[in-house]
């Protein structure tokens, strides 16, 4: 069922035909607007955004700039599947797989390299990501740069843990950690 | 050397004295016309609860946007001038100047204040003093059009021709709504010469309300002011650019000789505040002000130096100036664009009887008064 919306377009009074009391009813509202921006600045709502920034809320939906988990060991939790790059629409994420030369079963990226420049931030690779090793979750948006190479993160830049992690457990997240506490 | 200047006296000043005018006066507008620029891009933003531009800096000082006519004009002559292979090469090398130089020339009209003296000579704040400067306003605003015909023909595209076609049309039409309006002041205050007119405007009515064209003519300040806009090709006049349909009669043009046609539009805004101050609202007339200082109605006075009510003259035609221009920026972000055929009609089937009435009305008025025979 399509709902309509019936418009009473009644024809225009002589007032409203003249125009001019609607032009001085126009006046009035953008002069408002005007004067009462001019003597009260901090009222309107623009933030003067590299400088200035707003408070991020604090749901599960939102997306900020990328990080690479870390194990109690210091390794990387990633173990350079691929997943994530092949998952990328926006082709910004650049992996080259290497092996532990003691742990010939478990491979590493050598190189993690995340093009923020192209990045769409769609949350794709975390979704993609088998190991839980990607995320989303600094809290920071990447601004502008003034070069392109200011703009590319690589693997050192991405290592990050949060405060709380990581879990001294080997599982990859944190409600597998939450399972294994209670078996113990 | 003292011989020549005792013989040739006169001229000597007289040239002297317009060529510090022409270079304070005009200085003056220039130098307004650059911080109108950012007032009409700080004006609409304020309207639109924006901050507007801010960024543009010196040494880290951004003085809320000070510096961002400065910069647009750097980025002007900076651009690449480019001139369409098919264009009118002369034709449109000088559309530009034909949009720019008559609304310059205009300013030589207008009385920015009474008078001063200098050394014993009496100074006239007017550049040119013509006894018919408004026959002159009128002519030289309707030169205005070759600007923007020949800059839309001579850039052989189908676009600007139309948006030349529009502004052709346009211009003539009110064109003579504008001079229509002005018929009655002339009738009134019997004089076409501005400074004349302004000083008519300075007498009082009934011993208290100053007899400012507004209050003698309001009918013909609201028919000005339409078609002043008009002129001005600005919204809600502006189909002549018509920046989303058409984009207007400049749009080949590039780097200064764009900025050419984007100042003059500028310029123009100041000549309508100006014109409208001048011709309505008492030009440098500050109320009770005389020559001697403040004569209140009910005898009151207050004696001034005449550098003081000099002062304060030239300042009362800058604040009147600077209120219009304001005014018209309002405007400008307020009103959406008319379509063609409104923009037709409201000028000949409404505009133009109404100018006409008013001259009807002010005759009869006039006549039943016994000022004329």
């Amino acid at each position: 069922m399509i709902s309509v919306k019936k418009v009473n377009n009644r024809p225009l009074n002589f007032l409203e035909r003249i125009y001019l009391p609607e032009i001085a009813r126009g006046l009035a509202v953008t002069m408002r607007h005007f004067f009462v921006n001019l003597f009260n600045p901090s009222g309107m709502p623009t933030v003067q955004y590299p400088e200035q920034t707003r408070p991020l809320p604090g749901n599960a939906n939102l997306r900020t700039r990328h990080r690479l988990k870390v194990r109690a060991d210091g390794s990387p939790k990633c173990v350079a599947c691929f997943m994530c790059q092949t998952a990328c629409p926006a082709y910004c994420i650049h992996i080259e797989a290497a092996e532990y030369a003691e742990n010939s079963v478990e491979k590493y990226p050598a190189v993690f390299d995340i093009d923020l420049s192209r990045c769409v931030m769609c949350g794709m690779c975390v979704e993609a990501c088998p190991e839980d090793a990607i995320a989303m979750d600094t809290r920071e948006i990447p601004g502008g740069a003034l070069h392109r190479g200011e703009m590319l993160m690589n693997k050192e830049g991405l290592l990050r843990n949060l405060p709380g992690e990581p879990s001294t457990l080997g599982a990859s997240n944190r409600l597998a950690n939450e399972y294994l506490e209670g078996k113990k | 050397m003292i011989e020549f200047y005792e013989a040739n006296k006169d001229i000597l000043l007289f040239s002297g004295a317009a060529a510090v005018k022409v270079l304070l006066f005009l200085g003056g507008v220039m130098s307004f016309t650059a911080l109108l620029t950012l007032a009409e891009r700080k004006v609409s933003a304020l309207m639109q609860d924006r901050v507007g531009p801010n960024r543009a800096s010196v040494f880290g000082l951004a003085l809320n946007g000070l510096f961002h006519p400065i910069a647009d004009a750097i980025k002007m002559i900076l651009k690449e001038d480019f001139v369409p292979g098919k264009a009118e090469k002369l034709l449109f090398t000088l559309a530009p100047f034909f949009a720019l130089v008559p609304v310059l020339a205009l300013f030589a009209f207008i009385p920015f204040g009474d008078y001063v003296m200098v050394f014993g000579y009496q100074l006239e704040l007017q550049i040119a003093e013509v006894p018919l400067a408004l026959f002159y306003v009128l002519a030289l605003s309707g030169l205005a059009i070759y600007g923007v015909f020949l800059g839309g023909w001579a850039s052989k595209n189908n676009f600007a021709l139309l948006g030349a076609l529009r502004g052709a049309a346009q211009m003539v039409s009110y064109e003579v709504v504008l001079g229509l309006t002005l018929v009655g002041l002339m009738m009134i205050y019997g004089t076409a010469g501005l400074q004349d007119l302004v000083r008519a405007q300075g007498a009082l009515l009934f011993g208290f309300v100053p007899a400012w064209g507004v209050v003698v003519q309001p009918v013909a300040f609201i028919l000005f002011l339409i078609a002043a806009i008009a002129e001005n090709k600005r919204t809600p006049f502006d189909l002549v650019e018509g920046e989303s349909e058409i984009i207007g009669y400049f749009m080949e043009y590039s780097s200064m000789r764009f900025a050419a046609f984007m100042f003059s539009e500028f310029v123009e805004i100041i000549l309508v505040a100006m014109l409208a101050a001048t011709l309505f609202f008492g030009g440098w007339q500050v109320p009770y002000l005389y020559d001697t200082g403040f004569i209140l109605p009910g005898g009151k006075a207050l004696a001034l130096n005449h550098y003081i009510v000099a002062a304060l003259q030239v300042g009362s035609f800058s604040v009147k100036t600077v209120f219009f221009s304001w005014f018209l920026l309002v405007v400008r972000w307020t009103l959406p664009r008319f379509r063609f055929d409104q923009l037709m009609g409201l000028c000949w089937k409404a505009l133009l009887p109404l100018a006409l009435l008013n001259i009807l009305v002010t005759g009869a008025v006039l006549l039943a008064l016994g000022k004329i025979r």
